[in-house]
C-alpha cells in the first residue's frame, strides 16, 4: 500500500489534544450529591476488579482514536498498484453500435460488460491521469472531456446506453486523437466488440493504444434487407434477405405483416454464413406498409444474439414520389433528368402496348400520343397532331428573339440567352399560358384543363440545344414541381438508423411535427431552414405531418431499418484492423493506482455509529430500566 | 431548606387524623396506658401464682379458694407511661432533594413530619416524649415531656430546627446511650450516610435498655439517581470529590450496592432486638405511621 498524500498523515498529530482531553478530563461536569459514600464504595469495587473494566471506561477514547486513524488514512489516499489499460491522457472509446446489444455475455449486453470494463479502468486511475470518455454511436458523444474526477466518471459510464445504428468510428478516432497533439502521454483505450466497419476509412493508430474485447459469440440472425417493388399493372412485389452471421445452420420463422396484419409467416433453414434471398409475389394489391420479422423456433439449438436486426420495415416503393409515365421513341435529355431529380419515380412505358391500366401522376408523351389521352396530368414534348387539348398550326424554322415570360415560377431561374431551336410547331391551345415565345408564337406552353395540368413544349428537344444547356434540367425541375408539388423528404423511403434527412415543408405550412415509432410526437420549429430532421435512433416507421389550423393536412411516411451488415455479423473479432496495421485484444500492461480511501471512510463513519451507540447506551442505560421497588 | 412551612394546613391536619386514628385503634385494647413488663396493681389481671408466706393477702383470689381449697395470689397487671426518644438527623445530606420544586420528597422534612407526628401520638397517649435535633451546628432538646399540652411547643421545636453541617452519628448516638436516660423506645430518623461503623454505638444503646428503631430516609433520586456520563460528585456534607463515569453497567451495581447497604443495616437492628424500616420519602409520612410502623408493632 502507498499514498498518495502521505502530508495527510500529519493529521493523527490530532489524537494528542483527544488525549489531553482525556487526560485532564476537561469535559466532567460537577454535581452535588447527597453523599458520595455509596460511589466510593462501587468504584473501589470496580478499581479492584480486572484491567478490562478500566478498558471498557475507555472505550469510547479507543472508539474515537480509530476514527481519527481512519479519517486521516483516507486524507491519505492509500491505493494499491493495480495493472491498468493507460495512463496520462487517457481516451476512453466505449463502443455503443447496434452489435453492443447482443446478449452474448453474462449477466447482460456486450454494452454492459463494456461499461463494466470502463468502470474498472477509471477505478485504476492513476492521481494524474485524466479521462476523456466518449460514446461511439452513430455520432461519436463526448461524455466527458479530461475528466480526473472518478466519481463524475462512474456516473458518465453508468448513464450511458448503446444506440440502435451503426457507429462511426472513423469520426470518433479522429476526435479521440484530437487531443494526441496536446499531451505527450496519451493513450488510447477501445473497448469494443471489434466491429468498426471498413478498415481503410479508419486512421492509422498510434503505438499506446489498447484494445479491451467484449463479446463472446458470433451467433446472430438478421432481416439484412426489405424493399418493394411496384410493377406496372401488377401487384408490388417483396424482396427481402435473411443473413446467418453463425457458424451453424439455423432455422428461422420469417412473418409479414402488411398494414398490422400477418399475411405470411413461413418456416426457412439458412445456412451457416450464408444469405436466404426471398421474393414474395403475393401481396395484397394495394397497402402502405410491411413489416417483417425474425423469430427462432423454440426447438431450435441455435441461439440469436441481436435481437435487434430481427425487425425491419419498409413502405410501398412511391409512396412518397410522383410517378411519371415516360412513352418516348427515344429521348436521353428527358430519362436523364427525370433519374436525376429527386421525389421523381419514372416508369417507361410501351409504345406497342400503349397505355397501361394502372394511372400515373404525369404522363410525358415525347412525339408520340395515344388515341385516347390518358388520365392524369400531361407533358406533351414536340406533339404531332392536335387533339382534343389543342391544335398544331405550320411549322417553323429557326426561332428568334427567345425570351421567358418573367415572373413565373416555372420559368424561375432559367435563361434561353444562348438557346437556339430547330424547328417548332405553334400550338392553339386558348386555355394555356405562354413561357416561352419566339417570334410571337410560343415554345412552351402550360396551364390547367378539364381539372388537369397540362404543358406542351412545341418543339423537339433533338432540334435544339436547350437540353445541352444548364436551363434544361432547371426548366424541368421548375415544372414537374408545378405538376406534382415536391414531398415532404428529401430522401429515399428507407434510412439507416442515426440517418439526417432534411424536410421540406409546403411554404404554407401551420405546423409540422413527426410522429416516431413509438407513437410520441416531436414537433419541428418552421423557422429554421434546411429543415434538418435526425433523430432516427428508432428502428421503425416515422410519419411527418403537415399541420394547417392543427389538422394534418398532409402526412408522408419513412422507414429507418438498421440493415447493416457489420452490425449484425456479431461474432467478435480477433483483431482490429486500422489503415494498414492491426491491434490485437490489449492486456493491460500499464501501472495504475486502486485507491480505496472510500473504503477506509466507510469504516470511519461505521466505527462512528459504533460510538454513538456506545455512548447513548451509557447515557441511557438506566433511566431505561424499570424502577425498583 | 425550602421555605414552605413544615406544619402546614394540611400537615396539621394529617396530624389531627394521625393521632385520632391511633386512639381508635387503641381503644379496643388498653385505655390510655402501654403495658408494662411488671406486674402491677392496676384491676387487669394477668395470672396467678400460689400464695407464699408474706404476700398481701388484699391480693388473695377468695373464689378461687373457695371453689379449689387452695389459696391463690392473683397477679395484676402493672402499667407505665411510655418513654419515647427521638433523635433527628439534620445533617446537610438530610437535606435533599433541594429546591421547592422537591420539597414533598426532602428528607428533613420527611424526618420532621414522621418525628412530629410520632411525639403527637405519644404525647396524646401520655407518654414521656423526648425529641433530639443534630446538627453540624449543635444539638437541641425537646422534653421530656408528657400530655397533650406540649404539642404546640412540640411543633415549635421540630419547626425551628434546621439541617447544617456534618453529623457523627456515632458519637451522638454513643453520647444518647452514656446519658442513662429513662429506657424506651429510641427512634433514630436518618438517612446513615456516615463512613463509621454505628455497630457499636447501637450496641451501647440497646444495652441501655432502648428498644431501637431506625427510619432510614432515602429519596427517589438517590434510589435511582438520574446522572449518567463522566461526572464529578461533590459530597454536600464533607465537600469530597469523587469522578465517576456512569453507564448503565455502573448505576445497575449502584442499586445492587444499595440494597445490601439496607439489608446489612435491616440485619444490625434485628440483631439487636430493634426494628429496621426503609422510608422512600415519596411515600407519604403519615402512611409511613399508620401502616409501615402499625405493621412492626411500633404504633397500635
Amino acid at each position: 500500500m502507498q499514498l498518495l498524500t502521505p502530508l495527510a498523515l500529519a493529521g493523527a498529530l490530532l489524537a494528542l489534544p483527544i488525549l489531553l482531553l482525556y487526560m485532564l478530563r476537561l469535559r466532567r461536569q460537577e454535581l452535588e450529591v447527597p453523599s458520595i459514600m455509596l460511589w466510593q464504595q462501587l468504584l473501589q469495587d470496580t478499581e479492584a476488579n480486572t484491567p478490562w473494566q478500566r478498558l471498557r471506561r475507555n472505550l469510547l477514547l479507543l472508539l474515537q482514536l480509530l476514527i481519527l486513524a481512519a479519517l486521516v488514512l483516507a486524507l491519505a489516499r492509500p491505493f494499491i498498484v493495480v495493472p491498468a489499460a493507460g495512463s496520462g491522457q487517457i481516451v476512453l472509446l466505449l463502443d455503443a453500435s447496434a452489435s453492443m446489444n447482443a446478449s452474448d455475455v453474462e449477466g447482460g449486453s456486450r454494452f454492459r460488460a463494456a461499461q463494466d470494463e470502463a468502470r474498472a479502468a477509471v477505478s485504476a486511475l492513476g492521481a494524474n491521469d485524466r479521462v476523456t470518455l466518449i460514446r461511439v454511436a452513430e455520432q461519436p458523444q463526448l461524455l466527458l472531456a479530461a475528466s480526473n474526477d472518478r466519481l463524475a466518471l462512474q456516473v458518465a459510464i453508468d448513464n450511458a446506453r448503446p444506440g440502435l445504428g451503426s457507429a462511426d468510428w472513423p469520426a470518433a478516432l479522429t476526435l479521440a486523437m484530437g487531443g494526441m497533439a496536446q499531451s505527450d502521454d496519451f493513450s488510447l483505450v477501445i473497448i469494443s466488440d471489434g466491429g468498426l466497419g471498413d478498415p481503410t476509412l479508419l486512421p492509422e493508430l498510434p503505438d499506446n493504444v489498447t484494445w479491451l474485447p467484449v463479446g463472446s459469440a458470433g451467433d446472430n440472425l438478421a432481416i439484412t434487407a426489405l424493399a418493394t417493388r411496384r410493377r406496372a399493372g401488377q401487384p408490388a412485389q417483396l424482396f427481402t434477405r435473411v443473413t446467418n452471421h453463425g457458424a451453424r445452420d439455423a432455422e428461422v420463422v420469417l412473418s409479414l405483416k402488411v398494414d398490422g396484419e400477418l399475411v405470411a409467416s413461413a418456416y426457412h433453414e439458412v445456412e451457416a454464413g450464408a444469405d436466404l434471398p426471398l421474393v414474395v409475389e403475393a401481396l395484397p394489391a394495394s397497402f402502405r406498409r410491411i413489416e417483417a420479422s425474425l423469430t427462432i423456433p423454440v426447438a431450435s439449438e441455435i441461439p440469436d444474439h441481436l435481437e435487434l436486426d430481427n425487425q425491419a420495415w419498409a413502405l410501398v416503393e412511391g409512396g412518397s414520389g410522383s410517378r411519371v409515365l415516360l412513352f418516348t421513341p427515344g429521348n436521353r435529355f428527358i430519362e436523364e433528368v427525370l433519374r436525376s431529380l429527386p421525389g421523381v419515380e419514372a416508369f417507361r412505358g410501351d409504345l406497342s402496348a400503349g397505355l397501361p391500366r394502372e394511372a400515373y401522376d404525369l404522363t410525358i408523351l415525347d412525339r408520340w400520343q395515344p388515341e385516347r389521352l390518358p388520365v392524369g396530368d400531361l407533358l406533351f414534348i414536340n406533339p404531332q397532331r392536335g387533339n382534343a387539348l389543342f391544335t398544331l398550326g405550320e411549322e417553323q424554322e429557326f426561332a428568334q428573339d427567345i425570351h421567358v415570360t418573367p415572373g413565373d415560377a416555372r420559368t424561375r431561374f432559367v435563361d434561353l440567352d444562348d438557346v437556339s431551336v430547330q424547328r417548332w410547331t405553334p400550338v392553339d391551345a386558348p386555355w394555356a399560358q405562354t413561357l416561352i415565345e419566339a417570334d410571337g408564337s410560343p415554345l412552351l406552353l402550360a396551364g390547367e384543363v378539364d381539372g388537369r395540368q397540362v404543358a406542351i413544349f412545341t418543339f423537339d428537344v433533338h432540334r435544339s440545344d436547350l437540353a445541352l444547356q444548364i436551363a434544361w434540367p432547371v426548366l424541368m425541375a421548375n415544372l414537374l414541381d408545378w405538376f406534382a408539388p415536391p414531398g415532404l423528404l428529401s430522401a429515399r423511403d428507407s434510412l439507416a438508423v442515426g440517418d439526417a434527412l432534411q424536410l421540406r415543408p409546403p411554404p404554407d405550412a401551420g405546423g409540422l411535427r413527426v410522429r416516431l415509432p413509438d407513437g410520441s410526437l416531436q414537433e419541428l420549429s418552421l423557422a429554421r431552414r434546411p429543415l434538418l430532421f435526425a433523430d432516427t435512433q428508432q428502428q421503425g416507421i416515422y410519419t411527418i405531418e403537415v399541420l394547417e389550423g392543427g389538422n394534418v393536412t398532409r402526412s408522408q411516411s419513412f422507414a429507418v431499418n438498421l440493415f447493416d451488415a457489420a452490425e449484425s455479423d456479431i461474432l467478435p473479432r480477433e483483431l482490429l484492423f486500422f489503415g494498414q496495421s492491426s491491434l490485437a485484444p490489449g492486456a493491460r500492461e500499464e501501472e495504475g493506482q486502486l485507491e480505496f480511501w472510500p473504503w477506509v471512510a466507510l469504516l470511519a463513519l461505521m466505527v462512528l455509529l459504533l460510538e454513538w451507540v456506545v455512548y447513548q447506551r451509557r447515557r441511557a442505560g438506566l433511566t431505561l430500566r424499570p424502577r425498583r421497588p | 431548606m425550602a421555605e414552605a412551612r413544615v406544619f402546614d394546613e394540611r400537615t396539621l391536619r394529617r396530624l389531627e387524623q394521625v393521632m385520632l386514628w391511633s386512639q381508635r385503634a387503641r381503644a379496643g385494647a388498653m385505655k390510655g396506658e402501654r403495658r408494662s413488663i411488671r406486674r402491677g396493681t392496676s384491676i387487669e389481671f394477668a395470672d396467678y401464682r400460689d400464695y407464699a408466706y408474706g404476700d398481701d393477702l388484699r391480693r388473695l383470689d377468695w373464689n378461687v379458694y373457695a371453689r379449689l381449697q387452695r389459696p391463690y395470689i392473683k397477679l395484676l397487671e402493672d402499667e407505665e407511661d411510655l418513654a419515647l426518644h427521638i433523635l433527628i438527623d439534620a445533617s446537610v445530606s438530610m437535606d435533599w432533594p433541594a429546591g421547592d420544586a422537591d420539597a414533598e420528597r426532602n428528607k428533613f422534612r420527611h424526618a420532621q413530619r414522621l418525628a412530629a407526628g410520632l411525639a403527637w401520638c405519644a404525647l396524646a397517649s401520655n407518654d414521656r416524649t423526648q425529641v433530639h435535633g443534630v446538627s453540624g451546628a449543635g444539638s437541641a432538646t425537646f422534653g421530656p415531656h408528657r400530655g397533650r399540652g406540649h404539642n404546640l411547643r412540640l411543633l415549635d421545636f421540630i419547626a425551628g430546627l434546621q439541617p447544617a453541617g456534618e453529623v457523627d452519628l456515632d458519637a451522638v448516638l454513643r453520647e444518647q446511650a452514656l446519658r442513662g436516660a429513662r429506657p424506651g423506645l429510641f427512634v433514630l430518623i436518618s438517612d446513615m450516610y456516615t463512613p463509621v461503623n454505628l455497630t457499636d454505638a447501637l450496641n451501647e444503646l440497646a444495652a441501655a435498655g432502648h428498644e431501637l428503631l431506625l427510619l432510614h430516609l432515602l429519596s427517589p433520586e438517590e434510589l435511582e439517581p438520574p446522572l449518567a456520563g463522566d461526572l464529578r460528585l461533590i459530597d454536600v456534607e464533607s465537600g469530597g470529590a469523587r469522578e465517576v463515569s456512569i453507564d448503565g453497567n455502573l448505576r445497575e451495581r449502584y442499586a445492587q450496592r444499595l440494597d445490601a447497604w439496607r439489608a446489612q443495616l435491616r440485619r444490625t437492628l434485628l440483631q439487636r432486638g430493634g426494628h429496621y424500616l426503609f422510608v422512600n420519602t415519596d411515600t407519604p409520612w403519615e402512611r409511613v405511621i399508620l401502616r409501615d410502623l402499625r405493621g412492626l408493632g411500633i404504633v397500635r
